[in-house]
């Protein structure tokens, strides 16, 4: 029985040996088949997605201005958090904000867009005159962070969007164009970094 | 820390084996008791084995399908973002995977049954882990581009895919030879799942329109679900919310402490004639109840926005509401993102193994074929020939659908030390993967390696995928 056991281990370490040498070459071997990587290339990757998407829109009919006192017929401050949460203020790079003013009243009106931070502080603004109907629709992209852009601290500090509208024309006229409305519509589109 | 990570994602995915767990090379290499997990119908001939602790069978693989490391970390001098753009972007599909998966044995044995001579039995514990990631075409686009200047193409949500999991596999099984030709086997598994995490069946996508009012409308329709089990209390340990020790939960979610499940492997060996053979099996046929440690994520409805929108005069009878969280709200409320704890089932990956083989040429040590079974005295399996050539057909289920891959082998004996089996596979990812298999036999002791894909060592970065097994077994095949 012992000697049986004995003839086993013997057996097993006699084997054991020459096993893992081959083993080691073939460790050995296969090391030397990887040609050399340079993984300090991850480095210089960007990742910079350009994203867009709507900002504000406000629509008013023409008799809504009729009804106010006042050439400002509308002013109100909206809490805008898009562009202050963290991840988007740290990481934006450039991009541009459009703005569309439609106008099928027989007034000629002014829409005032002001940009302001968490203290109430206005930070940018954009003022639009747009004469009575019939009138070809107001387009303006304003550009941000790149180099003949404004400053990207405005988008990264602003916390509310002001708009103030007031009335140049009259209170009591109404345009014969069907359904007429002030519409005022924009939109952002951003470069953000990921990587 | 950025190579460390590269590193590990290297690892974790760089290399994932697009053949899906195929062992081709160990599939029907009769001298390695291992290829019993492959088929447990196998002809074995030896009296029993005993696996080296942790070491009787080691096998990793890992790959990708569409592109290697050597194609975006190649010292070529080009810009890694355009490499990134042209072989990444695209070049790949959401068909392309990244995964891994590594199997251990932990202890593994088995004997042949002296009053039943006809039955062998085989037993042991093995731990397996295994991820797989499918390459999220519209996901990537939409990282690296962006939604901007793309209206109306949509992001198709589905594209996310992967899944992973880790456990134990307590088995036992049976071989019993039926007469002359037949040989069957069976063994039934208990999973011990220690963790899992899947997300297979999302759909949905993302476009932006034309707006109905503002100069935009993104839309968003989203059906999406991670269903994970064994990680929370992981991730509560390490993020010290809850006092533990990460090694004791493992360990007792690795011995039946987790999630259970129950499986079954079915295979035979049949003798056409006295020198040609048809094998086949059918693994993993069963499936893990996930039961503990459940946290599921789902992200289900659909949304439009096109900004915050006021319209006058209905906006002035609120003329002090905070119309960005009233957006905020709406979305949440439309495509909620909700966790869950219900209990859910995985599937094994069921793997369907078939092979033809011819053999010829008499060995060295070559007795006359007995023309019996092994209750006779001879007590060793069939005559052993020296050559054998033949097909093999490999199956999985995968979540995309089942992958196969062919395989033409050659296998040959080289007196009682040696034998050789090398392979040729071609599947829908390679047509040039040959794979290598050696076993030796010293004495009582067993050792064997296979590797396939062997082309692609002359630069394995510029792999599609590499696996390999080796394992140390004691061995008899008399009657010590």
């Amino acid at each position: 029985m012992y000697s049986s056991i004995e003839h086993i281990s013997g057996a097993v370490v006699s084997g054991m040996k020459k096993i893992y040498t081959f083993f080691l070459v073939i460790i050995i071997g296969c090391y030397s088949c990887v040609e050399e990587q340079n993984f300090d290339q991850f480095d210089d990757l960007n990742i910079i997605p350009t994203i867009e998407a709507s900002i504000l829109y406000v629509e008013s009919p023409e008799q809504v201005i009729n009804d106010a006192v006042g050439a400002v017929w509308y002013s109100n401050t909206f809490n805008f958090d898009a562009f202050n949460e963290a991840f988007f203020a740290d990481n934006v790079v450039d991009g541009v904000i459009t703005y569309e003013l439609e106008n099928t009243t027989s007034k000629e009106l002014e829409i005032i867009f002001e940009f302001l931070d968490d203290t109430g502080a206005v930070l940018d603004t954009e003022n639009f005159r747009i004469d009575p109907a019939p009138t070809a629709i107001l387009t303006r992209e304003i550009a941000y962070g790149n180099a003949t852009g404004r400053s990207l601290d405005i988008i990264r500090n602003t916390s509310s969007i002001r708009v103030s509208a007031s009335n140049f024309g009259d209170n009591t006229s109404v345009s014969n164009l069907p359904d007429p409305m002030i519409i005022f519509r924009s939109s952002a589109k951003f470069r953000v970094r990921l990587k | 820390m950025i190579r460390s990570l590269l590193l590990l994602l290297v690892i974790l995915f760089g290399y994932t084996n697009v053949c899906s767990q195929n062992k081709e090379v160990l599939y029907d290499f009769t001298e390695i008791p291992q290829a019993l997990l492959l088929n447990p119908g196998m002809e074995v001939g030896f009296s029993w084995y005993a696996g080296v602790p942790f070491t009787s069978g080691i096998y990793g693989q890992a790959g990708t399908s569409g592109i290697t490391v050597h194609d975006l970390f190649a010292n070529d001098g080009l810009d890694i973002n355009e490499k990134v753009r042209t072989r990444a972007l695209n070049g790949m599909t959401q068909r392309d995977e990244f995964g891994e998966t590594v199997q251990v044995d932990l202890f593994n044995g088995g004997f042949r049954s002296v009053k039943k001579p006809q039955d062998f039995y085989s037993f042991g514990v093995y731990f397996e882990a295994n991820t797989i990631l499918y390459w999220p075409r519209d996901l990537a686009y939409l990282a690296f581009d962006g939604n901007a200047d793309q209206l109306g193409r949509r992001f198709d949500l589905g594209h996310l895919k992967t899944k992973g999991e880790g456990l134990t596999v307590f088995h036992f099984g049976i071989n019993r030879q039926i007469g002359q030709k037949l040989t069957v086997g069976v063994r039934g598994k208990l999973y011990s799942g220690i963790f899992d995490f899947n997300s297979s069946n999302n759909d949905g996508y993302f476009v932006t329109t034309a707006g109905q009012n503002n100069i935009l409308a993104n839309t968003m329709v989203a059906d999406l679900g991670l269903r994970t089990s064994g990680l929370e209390e992981i991730r509560s340990i390490l993020s010290d919310e809850t006092s533990g020790s990460v090694a004791n939960v493992l360990t007792k979610r690795a011995l039946f402490g987790g999630d259970l499940g129950i499986g079954v492997d079915l295979g035979f060996t049949y003798q056409l004639n006295a020198q040609t053979v048809l094998t086949a099996s059918l693994l993993d046929v069963g499936f893990v109840y996930h039961s503990g440690d459940i946290l599921n994520y789902t992200l289900q409805g659909s949304a439009t926005i096109e900004g915050v929108e006021v319209i006058l005069p209905d906006a002035f009878s609120d003329p002090n509401a905070d119309l960005w969280q009233e957006l905020v709200d709406e979305i949440e409320a439309l495509i909620p993102f909700e966790e869950n704890t219900k209990s859910y089932i995985t599937y094994r990956p069921t793997q369907l193994y078939g092979s033809l083989r011819y053999n010829w040429g008499v060995p060295n040590n070559a007795v006359d074929d007995c023309d019996c079974d092994i209750s006779g005295n001879l007590k060793t399996n069939r005559f052993q020939y020296k050559n054998g050539v033949g097909g093999q057909l490999h199956i999985i289920n995968r979540p995309r659908g089942p992958q196969a891959a062919l395989t033409a082998f050659y296998l040959r004996r080289l007196g009682s030390i040696f034998s050789l089996k090398t392979t040729y596979t071609a599947d829908k990812f390679s047509f040039s993967n040959v794979g290598l298999g050696i076993n030796i036999q010293a004495g009582l002791v067993n050792f064997y390696a296979t590797a396939n894909n062997l082309l692609s060592y002359s630069n394995l970065a510029d792999s599609n995928y590499a696996s390999f097994q080796i394992g140390l077994n004691i061995l008899s095949w008399g009657n010590n």
